[in-house]
């Protein structure tokens, strides 16, 4: 690695209508800089060399935390993992978004680091993606065909890779509102301290329905498979199901067998078995007599 | 191609010629001399770089210089602004934080930052902080002890008129 970057000419877009004007224009020669974190490390090891980097800091209309209970959050990608973390909004509503936030990097990194830089990076073992995914977020992205609308299951199409083309840029993330009786949690597991990779992540929503059965549940998992995947044969399990602990153990089970782990995959597995079970075990009782959704 | 900006640095204006694939390391230590910033990981484990933008703790070996100009930029030379130390660093000695000393102004910086905005941490609190600045000498117990006198020590000075 080296410690110095190599010349690249640099812009500083004032709208962003023009940063994907540049982007137009420059294709796969640009990259786009928010936090840095990230690229500044691959630019440092010269696994990337761009001829210029277009700058977003500036973009104040990429950076907002606003919720609506029709719509749901709405998140500018500009946003700090940090500013996330604290914001009054995103806690009240999805605090598993929030407590996923505080667990990336380090604190000086979460106070760079932005979560439309984190979502296009798609890294397999992100903090983030497994909760989002369990939320059903989708990515609102601006090129110059103009506007398209991605679910994140669908974003990520394998480590490191996404269905963003070099001319398009993230412009929001939404977050539909959980149902009355939804409640959810973000569960994880590092390597050895808090600062280290997450070994396994599991963002697990729940929504109690009439009957007390469970009407809809969501399991989001990370760092087991090449991107965040949702267990969907483990949910098939519990919905329309009374949720007794045999059962939540068999749906852990399941999911466990849904990840496809690349290393440690035992052990992996066996994580993701106690945090899917240890999720929906803890949640299934906050979501009696919930009046709204809890994230 | 150069660029001309204006850096606000411990409270004084620098206006310098920069490149744009300079990082703000490179501005502090190798255009200012200003060494208390230091480098070590490269990469965003350690912490040593921490600099205070805008009183938000950051790295300054990952920050383009470019991407802070114009704002409040705060490195451990800037910290105690005048012949006195400041009281997380008469503590930091006092309390023998400071081993080898490389990692003393990212902790003692990003300590700053968080009692700037909890004057009055639990020792929980000082850890998580400090999360991301690794020291290999001490231990951190004295460093988390004196995080804690420094707080008292500044909560009791400005109770006092």
């Amino acid at each position: 690695m080296y410690r110095l970057l190599t010349p690249f000419d640099y812009f500083e877009p004032q709208s962003v209508r023009e940063a994907v004007e540049l982007l137009a224009r420059f294709g796969h020669r640009a990259r786009v800089i928010a936090g840095g974190t990230d690229l500044v490390i691959s630019m440092k090891k010269r696994q990337l060399t761009p001829e210029c980097l277009i700058a977003l800091a500036g973009l104040e209309e990429l950076r907002f935390i606003e919720f609506d209970p029709v719509a749901g959050l709405r998140l500018g990608p500009l946003c700090t993992h940090a500013e996330i973390a604290r914001s009054p909004l995103v806690r009240e509503h999805f605090g598993m978004l929030a407590t996923a936030c505080n667990e990336v990097g380090t604190p000086q990194v979460r106070n760079m680091g932005t979560i439309g830089g984190n979502l296009c990076k798609a890294g397999p073992s992100q903090d983030t993606p497994p909760p989002l995914v369990a939320l059903e977020a989708k990515l609102r992205l601006l090129g110059p065909q103009g506007e398209r609308v991605v679910p994140l299951d669908q974003f990520c199409t394998g480590p490191f890779c996404t269905v963003l083309s070099s001319d398009e840029l993230v412009v929001e993330i939404l977050i539909p509102p959980l149902p009355p009786g939804g409640a959810g949690c973000y569960k994880w597991f590092t390597k050895v301290t808090v600062t280290d990779e997450t070994l396994a992540g599991a963002g697990v929503v729940v929504v109690r329905g009439p009957g007390d059965v469970c009407a809809d549940v969501r399991i989001g998992l990370g760092s087991v498979a090449p991107m965040a995947i949702r267990a969907r044969k483990a949910e098939a399990l519990l919905r329309g199901n009374r949720p007794a602990p045999g059962l939540v153990w068999e749906a852990a089970e399941r999911a466990a067998q849904e990840a496809e782990p690349r290393s440690r995959a035992a052990y992996r597995r066996h994580l993701v078995k106690v945090l899917v079970n240890e999720a929906i075990t803890e949640l299934w009782p906050l979501t009696a007599d919930l009046p709204g959704g809890l994230g | 191609m150069k660029v001309f900006a204006g850096f606000d640095i411990n409270g004084q204006t620098h206006e310098l010629g920069i490149e744009p694939h300079q990082l703000l390391i490179e501005v502090l230590r190798d255009h200012l001399g200003l060494t208390g910033t230091k480098h070590s990981c490269g990469v965003g484990n350690c912490g040593a770089c921490t600099v205070l933008v805008d009183g938000v703790p950051v790295l300054a070996c990952m920050t383009l210089a470019l991407a802070v100009r114009g704002k409040r930029i705060l490195t451990i030379e800037g910290l105690a602004g005048g012949p006195e130390l400041h009281p997380l660093q008469r503590a930091f000695v006092d309390l023998g934080a400071i081993q080898c000393g490389y990692c003393t102004p990212g902790m003692i910086l990003t300590a700053k930052a968080l009692l700037d905005r909890n004057p009055a941490p639990t020792a929980a609190e000082v850890r998580e902080a400090l999360a991301g600045n690794i020291c290999r000498c001490t231990g951190y117990v004295k460093i988390v002890e004196a995080v804690l006198a420094a707080a008292e020590k500044m909560r009791g000075r400005e109770v006092a008129p």
